[in-house]
């Protein structure tokens, strides 16, 4: 028996084809994966099922739910179904609520809209239903509002108002990938929970294999708007067919070849370092508390070396990093790079600035689109003292944009005429251009697709070895650090938990919080390499 | 809440503080000794003296600013060099027209907008919106001093529906009032009801592109039911502001179509004042209208944290 019948699905928008003959089908209590990179029509497949389709949208094909063809349902009749029959749960937690509702009219908002019962009677149903997904009221009272939740917490409230009258099929759409690993880990299970204990489908779309791998029976692929492979999880990964999807699974487990050997001379020292922040004044005539972000922090990298530092949101990651470029001054402890401080007195120290460089996570926001890109690899200029000028300047910055795979005429364009794995491309080189010594990356490669990542991860240790880089790698993503880092170290609450050769800190973690995030991490099935 | 209205009613009283010291001092800069100017450029050395003792121009700054300050608690704003009437009067009755004239601009912009900008968001890109988008780019063009003229000639002249202006008086009834008003209540609502429509537009497609918007049609709801329960009252922000900028304008920026329709409001007031250099006059209006400004942007942040949870802190 099947719940969802998707058969030869097409859509154009603005008669620009998006999906090109989808089909699979979802059965009740089955967890069905749809995998796929950014572009690939995953996510327009899942707001086809809902009719939530963008403006100038048009489908073809059938999409049969409960017995009805969703495809040729009128408007009221899509309304009467969407959080009744079908649900939805989105990507994006902190924006998914609207933020001046309390969570329990929300809640009960789904119930109001789809049968005639006493509002009373709605907040009875919708306490049931926070409860459901571990929201009880005694802790997260239905008059909460959204900005008072975590994260974690208002991805519960989205499902909670998804499965608030017992769907058949629920559709999420990237639950997990703002979220923590932990919280990640815990979102999955309740999800699993739901389908088991409602007997419900789950559509579940991700970019990230591993998290769909842990969780369907079966998986989807798709590229470019069309199926390229599907099968039943975990069989699937022994016995994958298509190109793509070896490629897919090749570039989610991609390990870098790596040949320089860190040296023994450190070239950053962090000593207990202290970052203090203010908060809010308690009152109009209260002193302002302190929020210490970053507690007596103290490691070492050295030459050569690329060192990993993992850790949840809000656990001081990126304080620290501040501080290290010398963003921001500390409250106690040094911070020197090859003996050399990084602040002197109340000032940042230029001749250290100079030879660190930082690749944030967004390759789109982290552009000014209205230069060219000469001006923005050339724009840690300012930190030398006698900038090269006219040749000097063009030739440094054709150098930079061929390091990382771009040609110097790439300099004439402007940012939006990149995808986002050039635009990171742009930043190592804007970042390369001062021949810096050290190379922060913050969540550098986070927001890219498997395949891009791969290819990012290569470029990384590539220049490693030609230009004698050291890199500190920031990132929630423990398995991307454990594929690209000598060593590792944990944080949490600002403090370092953990720290040690990352093979060894993988294979036996000593702290209970590594072992926790460790567990948190899904992972692909064992399978032959082949 | 109540936490936050305190905090905003404490910067009230700082922000009033501050800007009764900056309009006195601004004043006591101005070059040209008001008794002088009264008396005209034969008066006698004894005569100025006597008429500065009694315009209280001696004594010291600070000795002149704590006696206007508490002259102006109790209600005393001095007497006019002019008129030789006392400001307090003299305000009162032009703040009679002023204020009124005022709400009604306001009222109008805000009843026209509403809708209009409510019918072009939920009809984006159609007949309607253009229409609409057509008509206030229309109307904040317009200068509202020849609209208003414009509307004379139709109304008054060629209907008679209306007079041409004057002020009827408050004491012939409330009709007769609210008539006279009507015309250039009209005029001030025109442009300040284009800008308006526009921000509630705006305001409100910014809103319903949003995610929680997404969320909720997820939910079942409506087109209809999502802009009414979840985009207008998150879209309510921006416009707030600017019907709080807008009440403050129409205040004392209504000084050429109270020109247009000879009615003794403020802004001829306060002009009048600036021309017959009756600094008393013009320091009193200026307090005034920052007072209403001030209390006005007070009621606006308060209705900010109405609509908006997040502003009330977290319990």
């Amino acid at each position: 028996m099947t719940l969802l019948q998707i058969e030869g699905l097409n859509l154009a928008i603005h008669d620009y084809p998006i999906l090109h003959d989808v089909s699979f089908t979802v059965a009740p209590g089955q967890i069905v994966g749809v995998i796929g990179e950014s572009g690939s029509g995953k996510s327009m497949t899942a707001l086809a099922v809902m009719r939530l389709l963008p403006d100038g949208a048009r489908a073809t094909g059938r999409v049969i739910l409960d017995g009805q063809d969703v495809v040729h349902l009128s408007e009221p009749e899509l309304c009467g179904m969407r959080g009744r029959v079908m649900g939805m749960v989105f990507q994006e937690p902190m924006t998914a609520l609207n933020p001046i509702q309390s969570i329990g009219d929300q809640v009960a908002e789904t119930i109001l809209v789809h049968e005639r019962v006493s509002r009373a009677e709605a907040m009875e149903r919708a306490r049931v239903a926070l409860a459901r997904v571990e929201l009880p009221e005694d802790r997260f009272p239905l008059t909460r509002y959204p900005h008072e939740l975590s994260g974690g917490q208002r991805q519960r409230v989205v499902i909670a108002m998804a499965i608030a009258l017992r769907p058949k099929l629920l559709i999420a759409d990237e639950p997990t990938t703002a979220l923590d690993v932990t919280t990640q880990a815990q979102i999955l299970i309740l999800l699993k929970r739901l389908v088991q204990e409602d007997g419900m489908g789950l559509l579940m779309i991700s970019h990230d294999l591993a998290v769909v791998a842990d969780m369907a029976d079966h998986l989807v692929i798709m590229r470019h708007g069309r199926v390229v492979e599907a099968g039943p999880s975990p069989a699937l990964f022994h016995r994958m067919q298509h190109p793509y999807s070896k490629a897919l699974l090749a570039a989610s487990t991609h390990q870098p070849d790596r040949a320089a050997q860190p040296q023994d001379t450190p070239l950053l020292q962090v000593q207990g370092v202290i970052r203090d922040y203010a908060t809010a004044r308690r009152g109009i005539w209260g002193k302002p508390g302190t929020f210490r972000a970053v507690d007596d922090v103290s490691f070492q990298i050295r030459r050569g070396e690329s060192l990993g530092l993992v850790g949840e949101s809000g656990c001081g990651k990126s304080t620290l990093t501040r501080a290290i470029l010398g963003l921001e001054e500390v409250q106690g402890g040094t911070i020197q790079l090859d003996g050399q401080p990084v602040f002197t007195g109340h000032k940042p120290n230029r001749a250290v600035r100079r030879r660190m460089q930082v690749v944030f996570q967004d390759p789109y926001g982290s552009f000014n689109p209205r230069h060219r890109v000469d001006r923005l690899v050339s724009e840690p200029f300012h930190l030398l003292d006698t900038p090269p000028q006219g040749t000097a300047r063009d030739a440094a910055i054709a150098e930079a944009l061929e390091s990382v795979g771009l040609t110097p005429e790439d300099r004439h364009k402007y940012i939006h005429e990149f995808s986002g794995g050039q635009r990171q491309r742009i930043a190592i080189a804007r970042a390369l251009i001062i021949k810096p010594d050290l190379i922060i990356l913050d969540e550098a490669v986070s927001a890219l697709d498997v395949s891009i990542r791969a290819q990012i991860l290569d470029l990384l240790a590539d220049l490693g070895d030609r230009l004698g880089l050291t890199y500190l790698f920031i990132s929630h993503d423990l398995s991307v650090v454990k594929q690209v880092t000598d060593r590792v170290l944990v944080m949490q609450a600002g403090k370092i938990v953990e720290q040690g050769v990352t093979a060894d800190v993988f294979a036996a973690p000593s702290h209970p919080y590594t072992r926790q995030l460790l567990a948190a991490t899904p992972r692909l099935p064992e399978f032959e390499n082949t | 809440m109540l936490r936050y209205v305190l905090k905003r009613l404490v910067s009230l009283v700082i922000s009033l503080a501050v800007a009764s010291l900056v309009i006195f001092l601004a004043i006591e800069v101005v070059p040209g000794d008001p008794a002088a100017y009264m008396l005209g450029m034969n008066a006698q050395a004894d005569t100025l003296a006597a008429l500065r003792e009694q315009l209280g121009l001696n004594g010291t700054i600070l000795e002149r600013y704590l006696s206007w300050v508490g002259g102006m608690l109790t209600g005393d704003f001095g007497t006019s060099y002019t008129y030789r009437t006392p400001v307090a009067e003299m305000i009162s009755e032009r703040l009679w027209i002023s204020l009124p004239l005022a709400l009604y601009a306001l009222t109008l912009s805000t009843l026209i907008a509403f809708p209009a900008g409510v019918w072009a968001a939920s009809r984006r890109g159609s007949a309607v919106d253009m229409g609409v988008m057509g008509v206030t780019q229309l109307g904040v063009a317009i200068p509202n001093f020849w609209f208003a003229m414009l509307m004379v000639l139709v109304f008054a002249i060629n209907l008679r529906w209306f007079s041409a202006g004057g002020f009827a008086g408050w004491e012939q009834g409330i009709w007769p009032a609210m008539k006279s008003l009507t015309l250039p209540a009209i005029a001030l609502a025109l442009p300040q009801a284009s800008i308006l429509t526009r921000v509630m537009r705006s305001s409100l497609l910014d809103t319903l592109s949003e995610d929680f918007i997404r969320t909720a049609r997820a939910k079942g709801l409506t087109r209809r039911q999502v802009l009414w329960r979840h985009a207008l009252r998150n879209a309510m922000i921006p416009v707030l502001t600017i019907i709080g900028m807008q009440f403050s304008f129409l205040m004392a920026g209504a000084i050429i179509i109270e020109n247009v329709f000879f009615l003794p409001g403020l802004g001829r007031l306060v002009f009048q004042a600036i021309s017959a250099r009756d600094l008393i006059v013009v320091e009193s209006v200026v307090m005034l209208l920052v007072f209403a400004v001030i209390v006005v942007n007070f009621a606006v942040d308060v209705a900010y944290a109405a609509v908006d949870p997040r502003l009330r802190g977290r319990r």
